[in-house]
């Protein structure tokens, strides 16, 4: 039970802090590289503390890191929470999309052998 | 790797959503997911076979299902009915389970909406979509049912 409910709440963590569309655009930006956060500011109409904000729930998250020099902070990706996240929802998809290839190959079968048996009556 | 922001915005939504198109009538589709029956002939990845263990399909019923992997690894899957509209609309919990009926993983909500597709061109088949929507669940509901938002997201 404890463990997943810690499991759990990483992943909510994770989707929470993906819930916006600011923190999912920084996230696409550093996919390409380590930023400051004065670029990564840059496409937004936002004042650095409201950046630095976004930063904090993704560093929080365990979605980023940040460098330790006092001036220059580079942000970079971190890999595992999103692998994470991303494997969540791989592990379903291939769940339902072979479960629902079955159905379909069923729903046939089951068709045609009721066709079968109105033609012989 | 998971770099884009549109696979992120699908873990954001914490839903994976699927549609299918089956060449049956909905009322078809709708038995083949609540009769235990019919659920064993289809349910699991290709080379399970699942076997149903209770199966009661009524608004605050369980479930319990077996299934057995291609590697003879066992697998068990329990689940409350949330919502049930025949034939149009399913809703159950969802979670990995050990033999006994206790969840091992997260519980997660599964939503299925059917829609009767009509009969297409001159011929007389009538085909059905589905669409399956799967939700990690956030542990606090503070913010009403879950279930309305995923289907106002299904709807959209």
């Amino acid at each position: 039970m404890v463990q997943h409910a810690r499991e759990s709440g990483r992943l909510n963590a994770t989707f929470a802090a993906l819930a916006d569309p600011t923190r999912r655009t920084i996230l696409a930006r550093l996919a390409a590289g380590e930023a400051s956060v004065t670029e990564l500011g840059e496409p937004f109409a936002m004042s650095l503390p409201a950046i630095s904000k976004h930063l904090k729930v993704l560093e929080r998250a365990g979605l980023i890191a940040r460098g330790r020099e006092a001036q220059w902070r580079p942000c970079r990706l971190e890999a595992g929470p999103l692998k994470d996240a991303a494997k969540w929802i791989e592990h379903y998809r291939r769940f339902w999309e072979e479960s629902l290839d079955r159905l379909d190959q069923y729903l046939w079968e089951l068709q045609k052998k009721e066709e079968k048996n109105a033609r012989n009556k | 790797m998971l770099a884009t922001s549109d696979a992120a915005a699908e873990a954001a939504e914490r839903t994976l959503v699927i549609t299918r198109v089956f060449d049956a009538p909905r009322a078809l589709v709708w038995q083949a997911w609540t009769d235990p029956d019919q659920m064993v002939r289809w349910m699991g990845p290709r080379g399970f076979c699942s076997k149903v263990l209770r199966m009661d399909a009524r608004i605050g019923g369980s479930y319990h299902f077996y299934m057995r992997g291609p590697n003879n690894d066992d697998h068990w899957q329990v689940g409350v009915y949330r919502e049930i509209t025949p034939p149009e609309r399913l809703s159950y919990t969802y979670a990995w389970a050990d033999a006994q009926g206790r969840p091992t993983r997260p519980e997660t909500v599964l939503t299925l909406i059917l829609e009767e597709q009509g009969k297409q061109d001159q011929s007389d088949s009538v085909s059905s979509a589905v669409r399956l929507g799967h939700r990690a669940r956030p542990p606090s509901r503070r913010m009403g049912s879950s279930l309305d938002r995923l289907s106002e997201y299904l709807a959209a």
